[in-house]
């Protein structure tokens, strides 16, 4: 199979704003998938609701564009059923850590085979731009025009407690290392979970003096700190400083895995 | 094989004049087909895929097409025929 057989093309060009992440995630994906040389005919593809859960609907393979928040207990019932088919999940912060918080925390703590793409875009990007639990703290959304007060979700850390096997993260700027990882993913069983961090230029830059897209992946590019370097910055004793993130492969374990390869 | 920008799929990002190590994609300057600016070609023959991907059987580089939200870059087969522009650097 080549590439472009991944890719629904009758539904392209499709609806994300002009220097929107998602397509590079989506591209990464499927790239991943096409390296590994899945079958179509046994990937699902799963979202929920959101930007990044439109996803699903431009992969040629079955995917299911679910209800908000609910695209992990859907994947897990689809797991469950066809042990020997690859599940990935296409998930926003929001659709992952505000409304299908505890659906996440419960997904990471039965450790089903699953891989969760999160793109991370620091907002609800689809309806307006109010802020979500990823929002920085200090950050201008809809709904915090006067600067986010709380502090942000750290998702990989949630995952990493709760007990997935797999964790990482990459920003939409590192394509070949977030290929990598989305391929290391899908080969390791149990739940593997990979954050994205995205740019929204539409709701999030141009509230937050980043309104071309080179500033915001700028910006990525800037606030994103090797694993290997947090590392040492850790052992030398710098704390990491406010606004950064730590990417790389987090976390890698074999615990006990349910619905695996029968 | 040919570089090719689709001009129904670009929204004009041009997030791929940020990443391409040839500095091949240039930011454009007349809109396309949908109103978009269109990023133009700078010598797209220095371009390692178009050269090298069928004697080495893999894709070299592929920068471009990996980050384009978009999907629409992608290197098609030149016809036999097809006229190359010879490049004279001094």
């Amino acid at each position: 199979m080549t590439l472009e057989e991944w890719y629904r093309q009758d539904r392209l060009p499709h609806i994300y704003c002009a220097g929107c992440g998602n397509g590079t995630i989506l591209n990464c994906t499927l790239r991943a998938t096409n390296e590994l040389g899945l079958d179509r005919t046994k990937t699902t593809f799963v979202s929920g609701i959101g930007c990044s859960s439109r996803a699903s609907g431009y992969t040629s393979s079955d995917s299911l564009h679910t209800t908000h928040g609910r695209a992990l207990p859907f994947a897990t019932g689809v797991k469950m059923v066809k042990p020997d088919h690859d599940v990935i999940v296409f998930t926003g912060d929001g659709d992952l850590s505000a409304i299908g918080g505890n659906h996440f925390i419960h997904a990471c703590r039965r450790n089903i085979d699953l891989t969760v793409v999160c793109m991370n875009n620091n907002i609800y990007g689809m309806t307006g731009g109010q802020g979500s639990p990823c929002t920085p703290y200090g950050a201008i959304s809809t709904t915090t025009p006067y600067g986010m007060r709380e502090m942000p979700f750290d998702l990989c850390a949630v995952a990493e407690a709760a007990g997935a096997n797999y964790v990482a993260r990459w920003t939409s700027y590192h394509v070949k290392e977030l290929t990598q990882a989305i391929r290391a993913g899908i080969e390791t069983p149990g739940l593997s979970f990979i954050e994205v961090m995205t740019q929204c230029p539409t709701s999030f830059g141009s509230k937050n003096k980043m309104r071309q897209v080179s500033q915001m992946v700028d910006a990525l590019r800037a606030n994103s700190i090797l694993k290997d370097k947090a590392d040492r910055n850790k052992a030398a004793g710098i704390p990491l400083e406010p606004g950064k993130f730590v990417v790389g492969e987090l976390v890698r374990r074999s615990n006990p895995v349910l619905g695996g390869r029968p | 094989m040919k570089l090719v920008i689709d001009e129904h799929r670009c929204k004009g990002c041009n997030l791929c004049t940020m990443v391409c190590p040839y500095r091949i994609f240039q930011e454009g300057k007349r809109p396309g087909p949908r109103g978009y600016v269109i990023p133009a070609l700078d010598q797209p023959e220095r371009c390692t895929n178009c050269r090298l991907q069928k004697i080495y059987g893999r894709q070299l580089c592929g920068m471009c097409q990996l980050t384009c939200p978009d999907q629409a870059i992608a290197w098609i087969e030149e016809k036999p025929y097809e006229a190359h522009k010879v490049v004279i650097e001094y």
